[in-house]
């Protein structure tokens, strides 16, 4: 196979997966890196998406089902991309595969070697709201179904009791093998795409929202998985003392100023977080601390109007600065300027919409790809042409929140966008 | 040859194994006699959609000489794929096999194991009645044009037109207008657009048809018969196509004189785009008796209400243009009312940042009345406040192109209630419209600055690259809906229900026919056939009754 038929994509959210859908479709052979064990990005952390409540899962599921099942896409899951030369038409490049010490091809995804084994850690990908073993996969409904084996936790792996083989004993299959290691794979590829999505500001910097100071107050993929049926309370909304909210606050813009960009997405998931709030809790009393509207499609000034009218009280926040909280008598109080004039309010909890950021690692991967990095650290775009998605080395496109702030639909577009870059190129 | 089925069971480890009787399931379905003259096999297995399964099940096949299959295990979602596959390596055909679920619905749900396995037989008795009903059938080719017709000139069309054309593929350029070029031309960016204008005058494999409008299309995805209009000579054009893009723009709602809007022509109240004009016309911003302003007013938001929708681009070029106006008059107040700010690229903000701390105003209100060059308001906190400013510049929401209702009807695509062509799927099939090979794409679709606009036209010409790949045939979808004409009335109500327009009526015999072409097989039409004639196939009725009579037994 000649290389101008193999493209690389790194990150497998929306826009990684509609790159490779497509590009297969093309004839290409495609090979898709993600750094976790899972492919599906961060759209499958939430229960539902705006503005028409459709199920993430619903909307993905699929579309991971036809990834894994696709002949011409190559998936490397707990990988990631540690070298790449050469130039459009001739990359060559080198992934390191972890060892998932879990075979893919012999695990069924049953389970039965989570209960036995005796670690327990704090699983970051459900916001560290729950906990899971050493051999683990982030959440039910993981695709691939497979678990991975934490080897800096694994009491056999690190040292601690080599004679655990707990997990081992466990298996039916015979899919575990502890003197798993990683591969090192070099391949070449004509085209790159980078997908490599976001992460969310760390509010906890930002001292006046008393993030990680005060057990009410959550970020909103925090609140994501709170109410995620598969999450950590199985979609019931409990605070961390075990209380259900009589009062929530949303404060909208949350380290906006701070990162010096409108994150585009937030104004809608925290209209559909008062939305969903009372959906389930109809009796509680909600705020939107806001500052503007950012309703960047057609479809969702109508949602957010009827949040407006129905669901929750919208507190204009004169200076996003000015929003602060506090504990007071086991409650949270709200203080901001209204006009010019303090006010607050009183809640049970708080949820911050924390602006997006460059993902984390954006660094390292566009160093090794030779590639620019706009001031807040995003993957800027060739500047001459309006509407590129090539960055700054020909050959090597973005897609998605790695190249800004976006929603799903943008995100999918730009992947799109990029699958034509690639296939133009490869027309010349 | 006699029928002779093969019933696997999978035991998927501990997950149907540990939770049903495998051995007490093979054994009942074994016994089952109600099938004449036909032959059971049934085998179970540790897991068949491991390496070794399929070749189980290979084998199998092929040494008992099986005509149908059944695979009681996971979800279809899981492995249908995988044991189609199977069939396909087999030569069996895959519509005599089907996959029941012993896992999700029955092992995994029904914590005792004598109920589960009780509902699995049923499931499972089910699926080999309703096999034995199902019918062989084929996936067809149809030869597919690759060629691709664009309607509209503007900026998404022409993108769009220059990143598909190809010595292998034509594509039709439309523009009613006597120029391509489209709204960017009244910007101020005309370097820009007058490139990329050149570049497609100057392409061969575009034809472009100015002063133009789309006559008339049927067919398909892949097979359009387009007939197109020049509006001034009335000659028209016919030819082929497989793919359609709509790139046809939007419009301004005309504030003028509307009820929040006071003001006429003689008053220095000009559009975003009006000052664009001006701006590429004479460089430079002023008022209609050509002196400079010395205060200005900024009214955001202008029709929002009406409309229902934000428009998105608006408060990014108010603030171009403010901008523009410092750049020419350091000292002159610039007041913005703003209702709430929409600036979403990650670039927009610093500009508005940099625009604060210059001095420029931004004062929220609740809403707004100009009259003439006034603008009187109703501030966010209640407050009522009166500004005179000697020019107002105003941002006016874009809605859809005129015509689009009547080019929506001929091409059988739906508008959403807003009257922009409505995506297929919001999230995650954004410029699919509901006709197949038809997309929608810039401000057509909804509101749209340049930047998104060529990003969905590149959309489209990746969706049609991968759809339709000059000499490559397209395979359309097989269980489809067929009329069974002896029963047919003509009444036609299946003519109405159709979303897809993929049944007409033949005159001559008086029924309906289905293009299979254009059938997704969703099944909608059955169920409005007063007089039952229409068969979806794969789900007919003997199918589903032979199914549902044991499961629910």
């Amino acid at each position: 196979m000649s290389s101008n038929e193999n493209i690389l994509v790194i990150g497998s959210g929306v826009a990684g997966m509609e790159a490779c859908i497509m590009l297969s479709k093309a004839g290409k052979k495609v090979y898709l890196v993600e750094k976790l064990p899972i492919i599906g990005g961060k759209t499958i952390k939430n229960e539902e998406t705006f503005p028409n409540l459709d199920c993430s899962t619903c909307l993905v599921a699929p579309i991971q089902q036809a990834i894994l099942q696709d002949k011409n896409i190559e998936v490397f899951t707990y990988s990631k991309v540690e070298k790449v030369s050469g130039q459009r038409g001739n990359f060559s490049v080198t992934i390191r595969k972890k060892a998932r010490f879990v075979s893919l091809e012999l695990c069924l995804g049953c389970g039965m070697c989570y209960e036995p084994c005796p670690v327990s850690l704090p699983n970051e990908w459900e916001e560290n709201l729950m906990e899971k073993k050493a051999v683990y996969v982030p959440c039910s409904g993981s695709l691939p179904n497979v678990p991975v084996i934490d080897a800096e936790k694994c009491l056999h792996l690190n040292g601690t009791d080599r004679s655990c083989n707990i997990c081992v004993d466990s298996c039916m299959f015979a899919a575990i093998d502890l003197d798993d290691k990683d591969q090192i794979i070099e391949i070449i590829a004509s085209e790159i795409i980078v997908a490599a999505g976001f992460d969310l500001y760390d509010v906890s910097q930002i001292d006046r929202f008393g993030y990680g100071k005060y057990q009410g107050v959550y970020t909103s993929m925090e609140f994501e998985r709170l109410f995620a049926s598969n999450g950590p309370t199985e979609g019931k909304i409990i605070t961390r003392n075990g209380k259900i909210p009589e009062s929530v606050a949303i404060i909208q813009c949350a380290g906006r100023e701070e990162s010096g960009y409108c994150s585009a997405i937030c104004c809608m998931s925290s209209s559909k977080h008062a939305h969903l709030i009372k959906d389930k809790l109809h009796s509680v009393k909600i705020y939107n601390l806001y500052s503007d509207s950012c309703l960047t499609d057609k479809n969702y000034q109508k949602f957010h109007q009827s949040v407006r009218s129905n669901d929750s009280e919208y507190i204009f926040q004169s200076d996003m600065k000015s929003v602060k909280v506090t504990e007071e008598e086991g409650k949270l109080k709200i203080s901001y300027l209204y006009g010019k004039n303090e006010d607050s309010v009183i809640v049970d909890m708080v949820i911050l919409a924390n602006s997006l950021k460059p993902s984390n690692g954006i660094g390292e991967l566009t160093e090794i790809l030779g590639i620019d990095v706009d001031k807040f650290g995003f993957i800027s775009v060739e500047p001459y042409e309006i509407g590129s998605v090539e960055t700054t080395k020909a050959g090597i496109f973005v897609a998605g929140c790695a190249e800004g702030p976006k929603d799903i639909q943008s995100s999918i577009l730009q992947a799109e966008a990029a699958v034509a870059g690639v296939l133009a190129i490869a027309k010349v | 040859m006699s029928d002779k089925i093969g019933i696997f069971v999978c035991e998927c480890g501990p997950n149907i194994a540990g939770r049903v009787d495998i051995d007490k399931i093979v054994k009942e379905i074994s016994e089952l006699k109600d099938f004449n003259d036909k032959e059971l096999v049934v085998k179970k297995h540790k897991l068949l959609c491991s390496v070794g399964g399929k070749k189980f099940l290979e084998e199998e096949i092929k040494s008992n000489n099986l005509t149908h299959m059944v695979c009681a295990a996971c979800s279809p979602r899981d492995h249908d794929t995988t044991f189609i596959n199977v069939c396909k390596k087999t030569q069996m055909n895959p519509y005599l096999y089907t996959m029941v679920n012993i896992r999700e619905h029955c092992a995994w749900v029904i914590p005792d194991k004598e109920e589960a396995t009780k509902k699995a037989i049923q499931y499972i008795h089910g699926g080999i009645n309703r096999v034995f009903y199902q019918e062989e059938l084929f996936e067809k080719q149809l030869e597919s044009n690759p060629d691709v017709l664009v309607i509209g000139g503007g900026i998404a069309g022409i993108e769009s037109a220059l990143n598909l054309a190809s010595e292998e593929r034509t594509v039709y350029l439309i523009e009613k207008a006597p120029e391509p070029g489209g709204k960017t031309m009244q910007g101020s960016n005309l370097n820009f657009i007058r490139q990329k204008t050149a570049k497609l005058l100057n392409n061969p494999n575009v034809k472009i048809f100015t002063n133009t409008k789309l006559e008339n299309i049927i067919g398909f995805q892949g097979n359009f018969e387009i007939v197109i209009k020049n509006i001034i000579s009335n000659e028209l054009t016919e030819f082929m196509a497989g793919a359609v893009i709509i790139a046809t723009g939007y419009d301004l709602l005309d504030c003028k004189g509307s009820e929040y809007f006071n003001f006429t022509d003689k008053d220095d109240v000009f559009s975003g785009l009006e000052i664009e004009a001006l701006m590429s016309a004479q460089k430079k911003i002023v008022k209609k008796n050509g002196k400079a302003p010395s205060s200005v007013g900024m009214a955001h938001c202008a029709g929002r209400e009406k409309v229902g929708y934000c428009s998105k681009i608006c408060c990014n070029y108010l603030l171009k243009i403010s901008g523009y106006l410092k750049t020419m008059y350091p000292d002159i107040p610039i007041r913005h009312y703003v209702k709430e700010l929409c600036l979403p690229n990650k670039e927009n903000q610093s500009y508005y940042n940099e625009m604060k701390s210059g001095g420029v105003e931004f004062q929220y209100v609740k809403s707004l009345n100009l009259n003439g060059e006034t603008v009187n308001y109703t501030d966010i906190y209640g407050n009522a406040g009166e500004s005179a400013h000697d020019m107002i510049v105003y941002a006016q929401a874009m809605i859809p192109a005129s015509g689009s209702n009547e080019l929506a009807k001929l091409l059988n695509t739906d508008l959403d209630e807003f009257g922009f062509y409505k995506e297929a799927h919001l999230k995650i099939d954004p410029i699919s419209t509901s006709n197949d090979g038809i997309f929608a794409v810039g401000a057509a679709h909804g509101p749209a600055d340049v930047t998104d606009s060529v990003i969905q036209a590149k959309a489209a010409v990746a969706k049609i690259s991968v759809q339709l790949i000059p000499g490559q045939k397209i395979i359309p979808e097989v269980k489809v809906s067929e009329i069974l004409e002896a029963y047919c009335t003509g009444c036609q109500t299946c003519l109405q229900i159709c979303k897809y327009g993929a049944i007409y009526f033949d005159d001559e015999r008086a029924v309906s026919v289905v293009n299979e072409a254009v059938c997704r097989g969703c099944g909608n039409c059955v169920g409005s056939c007063p007089s039952g004639s229409i068969r979806s196939k794969h789900f007919t009725n003997p199918q589903l009754f032979q199914e549902v009579k044991e499961a629910v037994r």
